[in-house]
């Protein structure tokens, strides 16, 4: 089963790496909303220089922004620094949402008959399709995380950030992935035509990202949508990330609550990693 | 001889009440190619579906290669080869990378695969394209490509699917000598559909005729021709006078018609009843005025056996936006 999984992740990746027409388009996303929304959006900038009748001086102003940085936004130097692990967890959740439509492809041009009728497992067919997915989603993660790094006034990572952090950030980005590229997979499987896959995945990865803290603090939530934010494994994912980028070594609170997320994280990746698979062997039998 | 393809009562039906293959009895033997004619919705592709392990089967039992499809599917997908009518090739991968990808999948050795993949390329005329991508091919190179792909394991049985669809009438042509040849040399038995009559006509050894779910015929093309009472004879005269009597009472003349000066009628045995026909005519002081033979081909079987032609079947389709998909990949 392994060997047929590799060989069909193999095709689908050979298939992205020729097509640039599939690959630039996620590679922009990351930068227009690292650079575009990152700086035209940062809450800080808002802040005017008079506030009800106080003139402040310029170094109070910084003051003001690194407290609200440092209070709201969890002791991020700059907002971008806030932004980057919820701008990777978006690419993560658009690109498992629409990297489907390869898989719905392949059904609807015959492929997925010449699988169906040659000695591999149903499983590999299921697992290939969540591993290409994941592949080329956590690419782009990390190119993401790179240009982050490199813009003006991008991310700036804590004091003591080293391997480990960066493992287990990552470590995070693909249980996340894994989860949620099962759970895409089989939705892929499951529908018949391209509209049907495209309109449920607009209807689930808009709330998942704006139901989370992905861009901004749940501190300003109303308390439902804070609630809900609490328990969305976008906002379990990217406070691990978060926490390790903006905060490198960690208080021993904050350990506790990377240790809980990860927890958590597993939990949702067996979970959906095994709905996933039987919902994709029951379409995948024969009619 | 022994039969690689065996179906009994096979029938599939579609949600409770449609019944797309209706309890068909066939048998395939080793190293023949076998047939399966009929319109669109007949029932074809429902049966290779079957056969395939694609489909479920609603009653009857099949075997294919001696393994029964219902209770070790496994054993059937080890043993058989498949070409659909889709193009499933990739576009994007070169004409060897999805052969080796093909090969992957059917579990055959690096060593074997680096053996047969330069000689079956070279069997499809693909050798000096294998190195470049599908999305360069013509529609034939595309089918050619795919007779590789459903060979490189060394299958049992080679099932094609309307191996020719949408293949211009030269290409489709340069198909069939491939498929011949593939005969020939391989001994490969082969279970195909088509709508091409006279693709099933050239290319296989029995036929069955499938309408509506059933058979309606099946044997050689010659004896299904044969069973239709011969060559159909066109004999035109210079009088008006009834020679309909006369031509019936010869032997090996049958259904005689007439319409004003010229005369149908079919003979099973030409070289008998031809000199007597002529040699009436001539003594009754008439001449010929024209004279024409007809072979009779799988159309008129088709036409005899299901009530209607081909082409009145095909008409009134639609068709799908994949259907341009590989219409687009055909150019």
């Amino acid at each position: 089963m392994f060997g047929d999984t590799i060989a069909l992740t193999a095709r689908s990746l050979r298939k992205w790496i020729r097509n640039p027409a599939a690959v630039l388009p996620g590679l922009f996303t990351s930068l227009f909303y690292l650079a575009l929304f990152g700086s035209s959006f940062n809450p800080t900038s808002l802040i005017p220089s008079n506030i009800a009748g106080f003139q402040l001086s310029p170094p109070q102003l910084a003051q003001i922004k690194a407290s609200i940085l440092s209070q709201t936004f969890g002791g991020a130097s700059t907002y971008i620094t806030y932004l980057t692990a919820g701008i990777i967890c978006l690419i993560l959740v658009f690109n498992m949402a629409f990297g489907g439509i390869d898989l719905v492809l392949d059904r609807q041009l015959g492929y997925l008959n010449t699988l169906l009728t040659s000695p591999i497992t149903r499983a590999s067919i299921f697992f290939s399709g969540v591993a290409q997915n994941m592949v080329k989603a956590l690419s782009l993660a990390v190119l993401t995380f790179m240009i982050a790094l490199i813009l003006p006034n991008g991310l700036i990572l804590g004091r003591g950030f080293g391997v480990v952090d960066l493992v287990g950030a990552f470590a995070a980005f693909t249980l996340f992935a894994f989860a949620l590229s099962c759970a895409f997979t089989a939705l892929a499987f499951m529908v018949k035509s391209i509209d049907s896959l495209v309109a449920i995945a607009n209807f689930v990865t808009f709330p998942l990202i704006f139901m989370s803290d992905a861009l901004f603090p749940a501190s300003g939530f109303p308390s439902w949508l804070s609630a809900v934010s609490n328990v969305n494994p976008v906002t379990k994912t990217i406070e691990v990330a978060r926490l390790l980028m903006v905060n490198g070594t960690l208080t021993a609170s904050q350990a506790a609550t990377v240790s809980w997320d990860f927890a958590y994280l597993v939990a949702f990746a067996v979970v959906l990693a095994a709905v996933g698979y039987l919902a994709a062997k029951r379409v995948l039998k024969a009619d | 001889m022994t039969a690689i393809i065996e179906a009994k009562n096979l029938t599939k039906v579609y949600q409770s009440t449609t019944k797309a293959v209706d309890s068909i009895s066939f048998a395939v033997e080793k190293g023949e190619t076998f047939g399966f004619l009929g319109p669109n919705g007949a029932g074809k592709t429902t049966t290779i579906k079957m056969l395939t392990t694609l489909s479920t089967i609603t009653a009857g039992r099949a075997t294919v290669a001696g393994h029964d499809v219902s209770k070790d599917p496994s054993a059937v997908r080890r043993s058989i080869g498949i070409v659909p009518q889709e193009l499933t090739a990739d576009d994007e991968l070169k004409g060897i990378e999805n052969l080796r990808l093909t090969a992957k999948l059917h579990h055959v050795p690096d060593e074997e695969v680096r053996k047969k993949a330069p000689e079956l390329l070279k069997l499809v005329d693909l050798e000096e394209a294998a190195d470049r991508r599908v999305r360069s091919y013509s529609g034939g190179m595309r089918r050619r490509l795919q007779l590789a792909m459903g060979l490189i394991h060394t299958p049992e049985v080679l099932f094609l699917d309307e191996p020719t669809l949408g293949l211009d009438i030269q290409t489709r042509r340069t198909m069939w000598d491939y498929l011949k040849r593939l005969n020939q040399n391989e001994g490969l038995t082969v279970f195909m559909t088509t709508h091409y009559l006279e693709e099933a006509d050239l290319l296989c050894d029995r036929v069955a005729i499938i309408d509506h779910g059933s058979i309606k015929a099946i044997d050689t093309p010659a004896h299904m021709k044969q069973a239709l009472g011969g060559d159909v004879l066109t004999i035109g005269v210079n009088d008006g006078v009834d020679l309909s009597g006369f031509f019936s009472s010869i032997p090996d003349v049958h259904e005689v018609a007439r319409s004003g000066h010229v005369y149908k009628m079919k003979l099973p045995k030409p070289e008998n009843a031809l000199p007597t026909i002529v040699e009436g005519i001539t003594k009754r002081g008439l001449k010929v005025t024209e004279i024409s033979f007809t072979k009779p081909s799988l159309d008129e079987v088709f036409l005899e056996v299901v009530g209607k032609t081909m082409r009145d079947e095909e008409e009134g389709g639609g068709e799908s936006w994949i259907a341009n998909v590989n219409r687009e990949r055909m150019k």
